[in-house]
């Protein structure tokens, strides 16, 4: 398990990550989002020892985080970190072997990865001749080929294709079962909720609210949509209502404990015809956009 | 895992790679056919050693034969007589002619240009004598004949005044002349000058090649964020140390191909222009390099992991670059005024060392004792820009942002 407590850093005057705290339980995927700056590739470079923090404790297992357990982290960085010029197989292999696996099976081991992210044949060639989602694939095998126990993944899905994004997202799932931790940052929302067990939203360098899906949509007030095909005028008469918007596609209503929400319909249709009358989800998206955005 | 292994591994790399690359081994090839070439080169194309012939007008100026031949042995200039009919003849066998019908050994060498039969004609009148040649003479042959003319003249007038030959021959008898050297220069002068010069720019060469090998090395591994994987396996000093190993055995694999081919063509060639110091002189190279190239590898690491972009490491390593420039440069101060002790002292400075050191070697003029103690320098010095470079290196490498200056990277913690 991986235990984030109260970590600090700052770059100059501008912080970075403000008293963060998260967890990681081995099995499970979380997700870390936010917008650009908000601390995610700060707290993921901290966790693999790239910054000292200025305070703040990284543990895992229970135990401060040192260069052996680093050993058994894999890493992918948000812009790769591949050597360009150096053929795919010794790559991968020679990133194994710095993680202590013995030469020959670091070899078998990068075979077997190169086989089973759709590498086969290009073994050989160098990083530079691969296509972007190729060398992609190369920089998560050089994550995946020592058998991590924590995956510290910075946007890893950015520019796949969408077969791309699921073949990755099935090599996440199959890590997990083994038992590996998994921690990643994306901007893609909808990955981020059907991939994650928990996710957690940065904003300027803390946590705004983390926990499963279900959890975070507890916190988003759930909102009623309804569009009459005449008019957005009606919703003056309604009384101890929060409109939230108003717009072509209809009035957004926040829906609140003890709101009457067929007195509501009942208005509506009283004004003219009602075209649409429904609750809207509320997703990850929303939430995000209701914490980070708004 | 250990450090000695993961350094292996990460020096391993660098020379698999390397090696892959097409640019090693044209570099390496280059250099040995260079070295070849210089030692090669100026035994094919030497003229060979030629005794001069002065052409005898006349039968008084062949009188002199005996005497004159006599003269030029004593005073060590390798000439013979050959008898001429008259001025016509003379001047037409000064005239320089291309050879015809020769081998090219016998015409003189590959490049040979025209020759003449008489390097000079010498010709007496009553009361004057005449000294001909085609554009040049040499010195020491003009003195030889000028020599025998006044003898001959000497001995004219003496026995006309009545003094018997004897007295004559042994008043014309040269008094015996003692030379004492006090510092005898080096049989090999010339080709310890050659010599001196070649290490210089060898060095100078090498050490600035790999040292930007390493300094373009690390710049690579930072922008491209390979630094930031790597980091998780391993300690930015055991990344350090692993590419200036790794790099550090190319190139010495490459100055030995380069210096054994040197030796074998030597061995071979028998060249001259090769000073017999050669045994000595090329493996303290190979020993400078080692010394040089991992007191200014360290820096160039140092200066590759400053940078914010591929194309400033030429700019940020530029101090390093001053330092082999100026260390070549003053190799030429060294040929001239090898006693100075201004050079003396210049050469122990640590940056100038790896150039000038093997330079005075070449020259002969570092007392044994001197050798050693440079070399404790050198160590001292590798010992403290190492650990500088290390901290330099370790809080640049993952520093994102402009490019970091010296004294910015030097305050960092």
């Amino acid at each position: 398990m991986l235990e984030i407590s109260e970590l600090y850093q700052r770059f100059g005057d501008r912080v970075a990550v403000d008293k963060l705290s998260l967890a990681v339980n081995g099995g499970e995927i979380v997700g870390l989002v936010g917008r650009n700056g908000a601390g995610k590739t700060t707290t993921m470079r901290a966790v693999m020892g790239i910054y000292e923090p200025i305070a703040g404790s990284i543990r895992w297992s229970g135990h401060a985080v040192g260069l052996p357990d680093r050993l058994r982290f894999g890493y992918m960085p948000e812009e790769r970190g591949l050597y360009p010029q150096m053929r795919v197989l010794d790559q991968i292999a020679y990133f194994a072997q710095l993680h202590g696996v013995e030469r020959p099976s670091a070899t078998t081991q990068a075979q077997r990865w190169i086989t089973k992210l759709g590498l086969d044949g290009r073994q050989l060639d160098r990083v530079v001749a691969l296509s972007h989602g190729n060398q992609q694939r190369v920089q998560l095998a050089v994550a995946l080929v020592y058998q991590p126990d924590l995956l510290v993944l910075d946007e890893p899905f950015a520019g796949l294709d969408p077969s791309a994004v699921d073949s990755l997202s099935d090599v996440l799932r199959a890590e997990t079962k083994r038992g590996t931790a998994v921690l990643f940052s994306s901007h893609q929302l909808d990955l981020v909720e059907r991939l994650c067990d928990r996710i957690v939203i940065l904003d300027q360098g803390r946590v705004l609210a983390s926990g499963t899906l279900d959890e975070l949509r507890a916190r988003v007030p759930q909102r009623l949509r309804v569009k009459v095909a005449t008019s957005t005028d009606w919703v003056a008469n309604l009384k101890g209502v929060v409109v939230l918007t108003k717009d072509p596609e209809g009035v957004v209503l926040a829906v609140t404990t003890g709101m009457d929400t067929q007195a509501v319909l009942r208005l509506a249709m009283e004004a003219g015809h009602v075209e649409f009358f429904g609750f809207e989800s509320g997703g990850l998206v929303e939430l995000y956009r209701q914490l980070v955005v708004d | 895992m250990n450090r000695v292994t993961t350094i292996r591994l990460i020096a391993g790399r660098e020379i698999t790679e390397r090696l892959r690359g097409r640019a090693t081994w044209i570099l390496t090839g280059i250099t040995t056919v260079v070295a070849v070439l210089l030692i090669v080169g100026p035994a094919v194309l030497r003229q060979p050693a030629r005794t001069s012939v002065v052409g005898l007008v006349g039968p008084s100026a062949q009188a002199l034969a005996p005497a004159l031949e006599a003269t030029a042995k004593a005073a060590g200039v390798d000439l013979t007589t050959m008898d001429v009919a008259d001025d016509a003849t003379a001047q037409s066998e000064l005239t320089p002619k291309q050879p015809s019908g020769r081998g090219l050994r016998q015409s003189g060498g590959l490049f040979s240009s025209a020759t003449a039969t008489l390097d000079a004609a010498l010709k007496l009148d009553t009361g004057s004598a005449t000294i001909e040649f085609y554009q040049t003479i040499s010195p020491s042959m003009a003195a030889v004949l000028r020599a025998v003319v006044q003898q001959a003249h000497q001995r004219d007038v003496l026995t006309q005044a009545g003094v018997s030959a004897s007295a004559v021959a042994a008043a014309q008898q040269p008094e015996p002349i003692h030379t004492v050297t006090l510092q005898p220069a080096p049989s090999d002068l010339a080709g310890r000058s050659i010599a001196a010069l070649a290490a210089g720019i060898l060095l100078y060469v090498s050490v600035g090649i790999f040292g930007n090998a390493v300094a373009s090395g690390v710049a690579q591994e930072k922008t491209s964020r390979t630094a930031e994987v790597l980091l998780g396996a391993v300690t930015p000093s055991e990344l350090m140390t692993g590419k200036v190993i790794g790099i550090g055995l190319v190139g010495f694999g490459q100055m030995a191909i380069t210096i054994g081919a040197a030796l074998i063509t030597n061995a071979v060639v028998q060249s001259s222009f090769v000073p017999s110091a050669v045994w000595v002189l090329l493996p303290a190279i190979l020993l400078w390099f080692v010394l040089g190239y991992t007191l200014y590898a360290f820096g160039f690491a140092a200066a590759g992991a400053m940078v914010a972009r591929q194309e400033e490491v030429q700019s940020v390593s530029a101090p390093f670059s001053v330092f082999l420039v100026g260390g070549f440069l003053l190799t030429y101060a060294l040929i001239a005024s090898p006693n100075a002790p201004w050079v003396k002292i210049v050469s122990y400075l640590p940056p100038l060392m790896p150039v000038m050191m093997p330079a005075r070697l070449a020259l002969g003029h570092v007392a044994v004792w001197e050798m050693p103690l440079a070399i404790l320098i050198m160590l001292a010095s590798i010992y403290w820009v190492a650990r500088l470079a290390g901290r330099i290196y370790a809080t640049s490498l993952v520093r994102g942002g402009a490019r970091l200056s010296w004294r910015a990277a030097l305050r960092s913690r």
